[in-house]
């Protein structure tokens, strides 16, 4: 797939604290790219860098097929994760504003506006002041200035935050088809259920560093491993002597086993003890949101496998 | 730079489409107006409480030059005869105010000493402005004495001392008006364009406070931003000087009378004095700017940034001394500090005769140079500052984001 965004060896440094460690990845033409990772994990850093509103201390962002000097900023879609609009303007008079800057031609915008106004249900508001929309409300606005001016690149950091289930829908169906049509979009979010649905390919960090970096299906692979989950009054120390269990956690009557990586799940199951207690079994791989959730808590779940694809 | 004029537009709409400010527009030069006509009504109803009943008992045929004398005077006394008598008068007088029995008497006029009988509310200055009778009253003594008219008018003509102007005085007065004019007119639109650019400050802490920065600073960079503000807000302060104008002016030369003042308006010097204007503007602009970044609301400034919100108004300080001595070391300190520069070189080339032109090269060297270093200090406070959202720099963030 044609790449349209290569970041190599990215470094930052706030007073004494780097922030950003070696930061390598690359998003591609009518992909959906992830960048996951806990709060504080450098995520807004790293999409501020690309951006040019921060400048990393060391190494390079390219943006391929442009050959001018800095960033294509009219070529870039960008929705910040603090964002806001004009209090006291209409939406279209922003909208045409935010399109203006970026050269794109006035009449064609509002054509365009007023066809993603009525999209998102937003009909009949381009003349409302932006004070008087809903947050939800004032979130679509923001999403259609980000995408007015028909990006090559789209970075959406957080999306998703603060959206109902309606609105969300509308906003992954939207994303989905920028991607479908070409656009290549750079997407941070802590909502990994979404993530899960709609990314090709995803780079997780913490501390400022890669920890994951791969397709969708490559991370499942190698990461989702088995975990097995048992309702029924058990003994943690019995349960860690059955084989190939990694790591346990219980709560009340559920014990939660990790298991290891190259478990066959029907000869697991048929060594199990007889005497343990179980009420109900299940046996399932672990999801994105598990993964996100170990590495934000630093457990090291799956240590053995530092994936690199 | 097209980037700057888009922001510069956009700055001009949304002010131009924003109640509070349209109506800031115009309550501004009708309050000035007010001033205006507040004050004439007092200075209206004043005269009228103070019209003086002035009751003569004339013993020596004395009445009618007393009221040319004080109809001449302008004085707004009404004068009436009576025939009450000296022991009458105090019982009349205790439920009057403003009112005055003057008794000319053949004794008076012997021993130079007439009575004047007052109500106790008088204004003030009244036996002062009566002296002014002294004049016809002489004229009876010495008629009497045999004096003839020349040698009375010789004798009772005041003594003088006239200062002899050393050019003619209508044309001294003239070039007067055509200084006054032209710094009164430059200093005007740089109080208008100043204040009105205060007002940069605010656009820009609302955009952290609306968190809108980093949406905008995807599509240009920081100094595109920070330079459409400043002119965006320089054309929103000539707006309002015109309005102003157009507003006050017509009020303005009825009220003193300064139908001739206007043909003096387009001097030479006027360019020189917008020009002063304007560096004023840009310097205090970008002082503006750079502190708006660092605040993320109006309402949690610290003390460091009022203190810097009160800088344009420094050169009032230095008003008093240089009216007293536009040349002396009040004056030259003012010309030299960049915040006063302006208003001081102003006021001081508005009063001098010969213009100190040294003082004036260094003092504006200082200004464009501190304009200078000031639009680069606020360029770096911006950049950093306009994204540091929900939070006030502390003077030592911005002493890092200077030398950073």
């Amino acid at each position: 797939m044609d790449v349209m965004l290569t970041v190599e060896g990215l470094e930052k440094s706030f007073k004494d604290k780097k922030v950003l460690k070696n930061i390598s990845f690359e998003v591609r033409k009518g992909e959906i790219m992830a960048i996951l990772g806990p709060n504080g994990a450098g995520k807004s850093t790293t999409i501020r860098n690309i951006m040019g509103i921060m400048y990393p201390d060391k190494g390079t962002i390219t943006f391929h097929h442009y050959n001018g000097k800095g960033i294509p900023r009219n070529k870039i879609g960008f929705l910040p994760e603090e964002r806001g609009l004009y209090k006291n303007v209409n939406v279209m008079d922003i909208l045409l504003y935010l399109a203006d800057l970026k050269d794109y031609p006035l009449d064609k915008a509002r054509e365009r506006a007023l066809m993603y106004l009525k999209k998102f249900d937003l009909e009949g508001k381009d003349k409302v002041s932006v004070e008087e929309l809903s947050k939800g409300m004032g979130q679509k606005v923001q999403f259609i200035a980000s995408i007015l001016h028909e990006p090559e690149f789209l970075i959406l950091d957080e999306p998703f935050s603060g959206l109902d289930p309606v609105s969300q829908e509308m906003f992954k169906e939207e994303i989905r088809n920028l991607a479908n049509n070409g656009t290549a979009i750079l997407l941070s979010s802590h909502q990994m259920n979404l993530v899960e649905e709609m990314c090709d390919r995803l780079f997780m960090m913490q501390q400022g560093q890669k920890v994951i970096y791969g397709s969708l299906d490559e991370v499942k692979r190698k990461y989702a491993n088995f975990k097995c989950t048992i309702h029924g009054k058990n003994d943690a120390a019995r349960l860690e002597r059955i084989d190939q269990v990694r790591r346990i956690e219980q709560q009340g009557d559920a014990s939660v086993l990790y298991l290891e990586k190259d478990v066959e799940p029907l000869s697991w199951i048929k060594q199990l003890p007889d005497d343990l207690v179980i009420e109900e079994l299940k046996l399932n791989r672990i999801s994105l949101h598990e993964i996100f959730i170990d590495i934000a808590t630093n457990k090291n779940l799956m240590k053995e496998g530092e994936l690199n694809a | 730079m097209r980037n700057t004029m888009k922001v510069a537009k956009w700055e001009i709409k949304r002010n131009m489409k924003n109640k509070t400010f349209l109506i800031g527009l115009f309550l501004t030069p009708l309050l000035i107006i007010g001033f205006f006509v507040i004050g004439s009504l007092f200075d209206d109803s004043s005269d009228k409480e103070q019209t003086v009943e002035l009751y003569v008992n004339d013993e020596i045929g004395l009445l009618p030059a007393v009221e040319e004398t004080i109809s001449m005077a302008g004085f707004d006394w009404e004068v009436e005869e009576t025939d009450l008598s000296q022991d009458a008068v105090r019982s009349e007088l205790e439920e009057t105010e403003n009112t005055a029995y003057l008794f000319l008497t053949a004794q008076g006029l012997n021993e130079g000493i007439f009575p004047v009988y007052m109500s106790e509310e008088m204004p003030p200055y009244f036996l002062e402005q009566l002296q002014i009778l002294e004049t016809p009253i002489k004229s009876v003594q010495l008629a009497e004495q045999g004096l003839t008219a020349e040698e009375m008018a010789i004798v009772s003509a005041p003594i003088l001392f006239e200062q002899q102007a050393a050019e003619d005085e209508a044309k001294s007065e003239e070039s007067r008006l055509e200084r006054v004019v032209p710094g009164a007119f430059a200093g005007f639109i740089m109080l208008s364009i100043v204040f009105t650019g205060m007002a940069i400050f605010q656009s820009a802490s609302q955009e952290k406070k609306d968190k809108i920065a980093e949406i905008l600073l995807s599509s240009l960079t920081p100094a595109d931003l920070m330079q459409g503000k400043i002119i965006g807000y320089f054309v929103l302060g000539i707006i309002q000087t015109v309005i102003s104008l157009v507003i006050i002016l017509p009020v303005a030369i009825w009220r003193f009378e300064l139908q001739d003042a206007a043909k003096y308006l387009l001097a030479p010097e006027l360019l020189f004095y917008i020009l002063i204007a304007c560096m004023g503007y840009l310097l205090f602009s970008a002082i503006f700017v750079g502190i708006g970044a660092t605040m993320s609301d109006m309402t949690t400034a610290g003390n460091f940034q009022g203190f810097v919100m009160m800088l344009p108004f420094l050169p009032f300080l230095f008003i008093g001394p240089v009216v007293n001595d536009p040349s002396g070391l009040w004056a030259q300190v003012g010309t030299y500090i960049p915040f006063t520069t302006p208003g001081v070189l102003l006021l001081r080339l508005t009063i001098l005769e010969e213009w100190p032109w040294i003082e004036i090269a260094i003092g504006l060297a200082i200004l464009a140079v501190s304009i200078w270093i000031f639009m680069k200090l606020a360029g770096k406070i911006f950049k950093v500052g306009i994204l540091m959202y929900g939070k006030n720099a502390t003077p030592g963030e911005i002493w890092k984001w200077i030398r950073a």
